[in-house]
């Protein structure tokens, strides 16, 4: 495969910064001439995905469009309707496909996800990264001082996220309590150490990348062709879908839900609901995987990147270990569907997202927990929201077909409607039972989003200078 | 046989359509029409009369030109396809199960099969059976390739296995930590209400919940 | 016109053939239908209700007598009925990345058949060569071929558990009932409503 030209892809894309403070902001073009001028103006200061020789950058800056920001930069109609179907509808007219309905339907997001009338509808996103807040107030002020001194171009509303810091130490684990971030895949050519259990299963057992398309248009994807994308090439080239979604954590029903079902599960004591947690994910809340070590967290594990990832489900058919409805198999099935996982290669997506809003200490007891403003800003990127986001979203997350388990969603984010329940697999081990959760609730509300295209540095100078020809 | 897998039987027929430039609407359009409307919940004709697990009526309208250098060809008649996987165990093979199977059909929704046949060339009718009987054979196509996830399970024996697991997993998780006496106990009054239970009637939807369907493609 | 009823699509397709070529592909059907180990993908693949290939000779499109004309066909038609669960996309990529080498064993010999890889070209093939279902009836619409396997197990093994739970004692239930929970804890998934087909 060719070599990648990180200086044309945004670094966003290449490589998750690992950096504590982000900012989202979320713009509106009012007129085609003033978004491009915006666009120029910052396209000498998108991170790109070139190395940082000289250690990380205090900042970052990153910029994608929904398909409304597109049409209203005054593309040719030739090059928008080349776009996928679910880009150009955008996620909320996508609700229905993704199971977003309940609490987690439209009319329940944030106002600014909201706008009915075109006068406000969301149309970029800006990203500032930063290694800390001060970093992060000064560029974003200084971005908000460009967009003013532009013109015709209006912040809506900003997002920030924030590393959860717990003993004065910076984590990467979610409101829930879990450790996150271990699932990523590795992709052909994209310089990045490639870790065992993050690729694609070989019939010989091991791991190896994903090609790819199978995050970047134009390159070769995991059903030997280019992926979808917009024309002409060299628009689409090097870029990439992005799913924004904001999802909120509702910590103290799941705190109770914990606390009210591991009282019934084996023991009954605090080590029976450590081992409740573990299975509504497949990871202890360290981050161990259950399907290595089912009884006890294992820091040597979760600390060696080469068994972190590392491991299948094909002893496991029964889900004694990892039930077969948790998180992690759902969402990364590994070989569970047989065939050597070749049913998963190209459902697979890689995730960015930070939390929001402070963490509720664990001896919290606040009635009205779940009311306080925190959760995920999850971002997935891949070549092709349709057949990657989407169907994980609907298939396995809010389905259980695949796995075998009929309509059963995944425990933690499905969008529980009222009698779901949670079928935890077990062995004849008193400490371990099998046993069932009953009356799901929403753990995680979505609270809005959309779909994004991050364009290239090549791609991006096109649509600043007004350069985009179908063909 | 390939029509055969199993105690399912898979039945193809192509019914020509009468073809009268004088009808308007044309015959293949009035099947599509009726069929349109015709209902596919318990009171789907395939619900009245037992043992059809799936079943589908189609009109072909030609064949397919795939483009030079194949050949373009056309069809003289248009076709209604039936198509339908019933339950026809091993030893009613051959006529006698085909038969039966067909002869429910026509007496369970003889208006309903009427409405759509009677647009088929030569079609006689379900009032004479014998007739009605020898027109669908003659129709008929030997299956060449045939099949089937599940071929030792009648529609009933499925239908009841749906409601004994939708049963059971309410009754585990309803009994979870329960004294090894009152689980006897329960268990046993569960298991007779269930044996006695009434088997569900086919083609009823899901229970209502308040996620939309409807078909779409990428 | 649907596709769809519940959690089961109906797909049609219908692909030309030469003739001889035609005999070839009896003989691969009959090899398939008799040695059933060739047959294991076609039934992990666990979302295929039931399937059917039907090769009608050129001659042999049925004949009812006059007024109905006699075809006249150059080629032989091979026609495919499936009754699968999950997404129209789903079912060709999945058939595409596992059974690539089956399928085209079996659809070669049909005119223009571009092979089952790449992906997109084979979508393009199909889209071309299906007709649209125009009534679809399911006796269990709200379950899936894995929905049925689970239910067909449930019920087996709790008859089993039924015959003897009236003579054991409450431990010997106990032990007997664990063991029940433990053979089908993977098999009581929920039944229900399809998802929105994309």
């Amino acid at each position: 495969m060719s070599k990648l030209n990180a200086t044309d892809i945004q670094g966003f894309v290449l490589r998750g910064y690992n950096m504590p403070f982000a900012r989202f902001c979320f713009l509106h073009f009012e007129d085609a001439e003033s978004a491009r001028k915006l666009v120029g103006a910052l396209l000498s200061s998108i991170t790109t995905g070139q190395l940082w020789d000289q250690g990380k950058p205090q900042s970052t800056l990153n910029i994608a469009f929904t398909f409304k920001g597109l049409v209203k930069l005054d593309l040719p109609l030739a090059t928008l309707i080349s776009f996928p179907v679910e880009f150009q509808e955008g996620m909320k007219s996508r609700s229905g496909i993704l199971g977003d309905s309940g609490v987690n339907a439209p009319e329940h997001w944030d106002a600014v996800w909201r706008d009915e009338t075109g006068a406000s509808e969301v149309h970029a996103w800006l990203a500032v990264h930063a290694l800390s807040a001060e970093a992060l107030d000064a560029r974003a002020t200084d971005l908000f001082t460009l967009v003013e001194k532009i013109g015709g171009v209006r912040v809506l509303d900003t997002q920030d996220a924030a590393s959860i810091v717990l003993d004065g130490n910076v984590t990467t684990k979610e409101h829930f309590g879990y450790t996150d971030g271990f699932g990523n895949p590795d992709y052909l050519g994209i310089v990045r150490k490639s870790q065992p259990g993050q690729g694609k299963l070989m019939p010989d057992g091991t791991w190896v990348p994903l090609a790819t398309g199978e995050l970047l248009l134009g390159y070769a994807d995991e059903a030997g062709e280019l992926p979808i994308a917009p024309m002409p090439h060299l628009l689409g080239a090097n870029g990439t879908f992005m799913v924004y979604r904001k999802l909120h954590q509702n910590v103290g029903t799941f705190r109770r839900f914990l606390d009210e079902w591991s009282a019934r599960y084996g023991a009954g004591d605090a080590a029976a609901k450590e081992k409740l947690a573990s299975k509504f994910i497949g990871r202890w809340r360290d981050g161990t995987p259950i399907e290595i070590s089912p009884n006890t967290p294992d820091s040597a594990i979760t600390q060696d990147p080469n068994r972190s990832t590392n491991f299948t489900y094909g002893s496991d058919t029964g889900g004694a270990r990892c039930p077969v409805g948790a998180h992690i198999r759902r969402v990364h099935p590994r070989d569970a569907f047989g065939f050597q996982g070749r049913l998963i290669n190209r459902r697979r997506i890689t995730r960015r997202g930070l939390p929001y809003g402070p963490y509720a200490a664990s001896d919290d007891n606040s009635p009205d927990m779940d009311s306080v403003e925190r959760g995920v800003v999850f971002m997935a990127l891949n070549a092709s929201i349709s057949r990657q986001f989407e169907f994980v979203q609907q298939q396995w997350i809010n389905y259980g077909n695949d796995a075998h388990v009929g309509n059963e969603k995944d425990p933690l984010i499905g969008n529980h409607m009222p009698g779901e329940r949670f079928v935890i697999q077990g062995d004849t081990n008193p400490s371990n039972p099998p046993f069932v959760c009953a009356h799901l609730p929403n753990f995680v509300e979505l609270r809005g989003g959309d779909y994004f295209f991050l364009p290239s540095m090549t791609a991006l100078g096109m649509i600043a200078m007004n350069l985009v020809d179908p063909r | 046989m390939p029509n055969q897998n199993g105690s399912v039987y898979g039945l193809t027929l192509l019914c020509p359509i009468i073809n009268d430039h004088r009808a308007s609407p044309s015959h293949d359009l009035q099947i599509r029409a009726y069929l349109a409307t015709l209902p596919t919940g318990p009171d789907s004709p395939f619900a009245i009369a037992p043992h059809t697990h799936l079943a589908r009526l189609v009109v072909m309208d030609d064949v397919v030109f795939v483009g030079a250098p194949a050949r373009e060809e056309h069809l003289k008649s248009k076709y209604l396809v039936f198509e339908a996987n019933i339950d026809c165990p091993p030893h009613a093979i051959g006529t006698t199960g085909l038969d039966t199977y067909l002869a429910g059909l026509a007496m369970a929704a003889p208006q309903q099969l009427d409405a759509i046949w009677s647009h088929c060339t030569g079609y006689p009718g379900t009032a004479n059976l014998q007739a009605f009987l020898h027109y669908m054979k003659a129709c008929q196509i030997e299956t060449t390739f045939f099949f089937a996830a599940t071929n030792d399970k009648s529609v009933t024996q499925t239908l009841k296995a749906l409601q004994t697991q939708r049963a059971v997993a309410d009754f585990i998780a309803t009994h979870q930590g329960k004294d090894p006496a009152e689980l006897q106990r329960d268990f046993l009054a569960f298991s007779q209400k269930l044996i006695a239970a009434p088997t569900p009637k086919p083609a009823v939807p899901a229970p209502q919940r308040p996620m939309q369907t409807g078909g779409r493609n990428e | 016109m649907s596709n769809i009823n519940g959690k089961v699509y109906a797909m049609n397709a219908i692909t030309p053939m030469r003739p001889w070529k035609t005999w070839i592909l009896r003989a691969i059907f009959f090899i398939l239908g008799n040695v059933k180990p060739l047959q294991s993908d076609l039934i992990n693949l666990s979302f295929i209700q039931f399937a059917r290939w039907v090769i009608i000779p050129r001659n042999s499109f049925p004949f009812v007598g006059a007024p109905q004309q006699r075809e006249l066909l150059e080629y032989d038609y091979l026609l495919f009925f499936s009754n699968f669960n999950g997404t129209w996309n789903q079912y060709i990529d999945a058939f595409s990345a596992v059974l690539s080498k089956g399928l085209d064993l079996v659809w070669k010999w049909s005119e223009k058949f571009p092979g089952s890889t790449p992906v997109t070209i084979f979508k393009e093939y199909i889209t071309r060569v299906q007709f649209d279902t125009d009534y679809y009836y399911t006796a269990y619409p709200h379950a899936t071929a894995n929905d049925v396997k689970n239910a067909h197990i449930v019920q087996q093994t709790f008859d089993a558990l039924n015959r003897n739970a009236a003579t054991m004692s409450p431990d010997q239930f106990r032990e007997a009932y664990l063991q029940f929970v433990l053979s089908v804890q993977t098999h009581l998934g929920a039944t229900g409503e399809a998802p929105i087909v994309f």
